[in-house]
């Protein structure tokens, strides 16, 4: 096969940054995948051991009561892409001081999670803020324990996730919304359609390739969550708020069992790439 | 010439060998910026007494020296000396990843206290050099202790739960916040085992009465709710303290000084009393830091980390250190200072704190189940169940049986790969 001068360029092109993905992705996700199957550890030989480490995790109530809620955690994708598609409609308006609300939806985006685990502990104490309110307000009598009630805790968990990823979303719809042409919607207008049939015909079509980078990147974020649990309850309480990831995260990094947590992760990826390959087949836009 | 040049070259190369100085790299965990001018005064004192000698201080956060520790072995380039707490220790130890210091320890030895050297001492070997060692002393509200109608701190562990009902009853507030995520200590200072001839039996009549009687005072809103369970509940213990929520705050004497800076108001009207021993006569929240030797260090420079080890442990650095960071030392002498025992008249509830602390000290042991791959998620099992028990959303026996169960189920399956 012989490449074209416009093909070799293009490839020319990309060859530093396919060595770099090489290098930093292609390369550490295939060696990981490798050392799931393995007994690996930094102070002994590595040997294979075959399907050892998957049969301990999917032994291990952590893991599967993690990767049950990690699949429960996409209940919050749907949340995700309507209340950020909304919240960018309503900053899409030419109104005084509409600047001031898109940068503060934004704010939680740029906000560190050991900052939100701060501020988020703080809500969700027992004596803190949100049960405060509630109580003031007499919707409950007495506290609730937002992160210490088993059946609570991932739901707060997952609220504060939603809380964080919804800014980053409606930036992205913000710029698609801006980039929809004025003149397909005058034309409308002109053609009689009203507010919600314009949205609905042209500017949801418009949108579709957005919605599905945005979904399956908030899909992708809903499976891989972890960094919440971490500064929330570390897995409790009863060990109800672990994800698949959580449980990777600490099996590698707190106890540095490499191989169950490589094992972990490789399940997640399967995850991940299927539920991404499900989101191409339907989300992706009719024409393309 | 060009022999001449060529000796002279060797000469000069030889020399600078031999001035060459011999490099000492000692870790440590979360020092900095505390106590940066202890250890540089330490570093500079050592290197002025011992010229040819080139210390070098790093100071690590505590939650990732052990992966840091682990790399450098790895790469074989550790570091001389290197802090860690017990249980890390016995780990690195199982795994061979540390130098057993007898030898280096000489006649140092008995100047140490024995419970620490016990501590640091697994199938026969000593695997450090005790730095420091901390226990709990009970820090309570006279005002909630006045309210509830008690007269004196607890003596024990069924008074110290009795009190907490007592508290809750007559002020609304919680009267104890104890480290459940650490029952595994609790129940062996209560002389309840968890594991006994390689099972696990901590589903006992005994245990389930021990864990009923914190289900009660829970029940009774005795115990604070907040991070009951949590890997650490310090952070939320002292804050109810200091917001006067808490009636007793079961911490090492160095939470009392924070009492003291944060909430004038609670320091004025709090007292301090040695943590009631358990049955076993083992002090509550005890804890033990040293420096280990990792394995792979040089061994021609191992007299010379012997005696530097030897140095930043002794008498009088472990005091003055012990004074700065309000913990106690691991030496004798040292632990019997004047500053630990005397206590002056019209004490504060700070200086009395350091005095409580050294009544313990003596009976101070870190608890924890040694020699067992993957303790920490076998552990988990055990608190899940203590949890569910305890906030009464499963029955004891049934919660703690389950657990058993799995902890059996994994014990053998490890005695089997050992055995293999």
């Amino acid at each position: 096969m012989k490449l074209s001068r416009r093909s070799l360029a293009a490839w020319l092109f990309l060859t530093p940054a396919l060595i770099l993905l090489a290098v930093f992705s292609f390369w550490p996700v295939g060696y990981g995948s490798y050392l799931a199957f393995t007994d690996y550890s930094l102070i002994r030989p590595t040997s294979w051991v075959g399907l050892d480490n998957f049969r301990y995790i999917f032994d291990n109530d952590m893991f599967v009561g993690g990767l049950k809620n990690s699949l429960l955690f996409l209940l919050m994708v749907p949340f995700v892409q309507i209340g950020a598609l909304s919240l960018a409609v309503l900053v899409n308006n030419k109104l005084p001081g509409i600047r001031y609300f898109r940068a503060a939806f934004y704010v939680p985006v740029v906000t560190t999670v050991s900052v939100v685990g701060i501020m988020w502990g703080f809500m969700f104490h027992e004596q803190g803020a949100l049960n405060y309110v509630m109580m003031s307000l007499q919707l409950v009598h007495a506290p609730i324990g937002w992160l210490s009630n088993d059946t609570l805790a991932l739901f707060s968990i997952m609220f504060v996730t939603l809380w964080r990823g919804l800014g980053w979303y409606m930036v992205m719809y913000l710029a698609a919304l801006q980039a929809v042409p004025a003149d397909m919607q005058e034309a409308a207008i002109l053609d009689g359609a009203n507010r919600w049939q314009r949205f609905w015909k042209i500017t949801v079509p418009m949108l579709r390739p957005t919605i599905m980078v945005c979904t399956i990147l908030s899909v992708l974020a809903a499976l891989k969550a972890y960094q919440e649990v971490d500064v929330l309850t570390q897995g409790g309480p009863m060990n109800s708020t672990f994800t698949a990831l959580y449980y990777a995260y600490d099996q590698g990094l707190k106890h540095l069992k490499l191989p169950r947590a490589l094992a972990a992760s490789f399940i997640v990826s399967l995850f991940c790439v299927s539920i991404a390959l499900l989101c191409l087949r339907y989300i992706r836009p009719k024409h393309r | 010439m060009k022999i001449k040049i060529l000796l002279t070259a060797l000469m000069a190369w030889s020399l600078t060998a031999q001035a060459a100085p011999q490099k000492i790299e000692f870790w440590t965990f979360s020092m900095k910026p505390k106590f940066t001018p202890y250890f540089e005064t330490l570093v500079h004192n050592y290197e002025a007494a011992n010229p040819g000698v080139k210390i070098e201080w790093i100071d690590f956060p505590w939650d990732v020296i052990q992966s840091k520790l682990v790399t450098r072995i790895v790469a074989g380039t550790p570091p001389a000396l290197v802090n860690l707490n017990v249980p890390w220790a016995d780990e690195f130890a199982r795994d061979g990843l540390l130098t057993p210091v007898d030898a280096l320890l000489a006649d140092a030895r008995p100047r140490y206290l024995a419970s620490t050297l016990e501590d640091l001492t697994f199938n026969g070997r000593t695997y450090g050099f005790p730095m420091y060692s901390n226990v709990a002393v009970i820090t309570y509200n006279k005002d909630l202790f006045k309210a509830a109608g008690l007269t004196h701190a607890p003596r024990s562990m069924d008074e110290e739960l009795d009190y907490a009902r007592r508290i809750a009853a007559s002020t609304g507030q919680a009267g104890l916040c104890p480290a459940l995520s650490k029952i595994d200590g609790l129940f062996m200072q209560q002389g309840l085992a968890v594991i006994a001839n390689g099972k696990a039996v901590f589903n006992s009549p005994r245990h389930v009465a021990f864990i009923q009687k914190l289900a009660d005072t829970y029940k009774a809103g005795g115990l604070l709710k907040d991070s009951l369970f949590a890997e650490d509940n310090f952070p939320a213990a002292i804050a109810a303290y200091k917001g006067g929520r808490l009636g007793m705050l079961l911490a090492p004497p160095t939470a009392v000084p924070r009492i003291e800076s944060d909430a004038k108001d609670i320091y004025a009207v709090t007292d301090v009393a040695p943590a009631p021993l358990g049955p076993t006569g083992i002090a509550d929240g005890g804890w033990l830091v040293h420096f280990a030797v990792p394995r792979g260090v040089d061994p021609a420079l191992l007299p010379a980390i012997g005696k530097f080890a030897r140095y930043l442990t002794d008498d009088d650095n472990q005091l003055t250190f012990a004074k700065q960071a309000s913990v106690y030392p691991a030496m004798a002498h040292a632990a019997n200072d004047p500053y630990f025992t005397t206590l002056p008249q019209h004490a504060t509830p700070a200086q009395k704190a350091v005095s409580a602390g050294a009544v313990s000290m003596p009976h101070s042991h870190t608890l924890y189940v040694a020699g067992i791959d993957d303790y920490d998620e076998l552990k988990r099992y055990l608190v899940k169940a203590v949890e569910a028990g305890v906030t009464g959303k499963q029955d004891i026996k049934q919660a703690l049986d389950e657990a058993v169960a799995i902890w059996n189920k994994k014990l053998a399956r490890q005695s089997k790969g050992h055995g293999a």
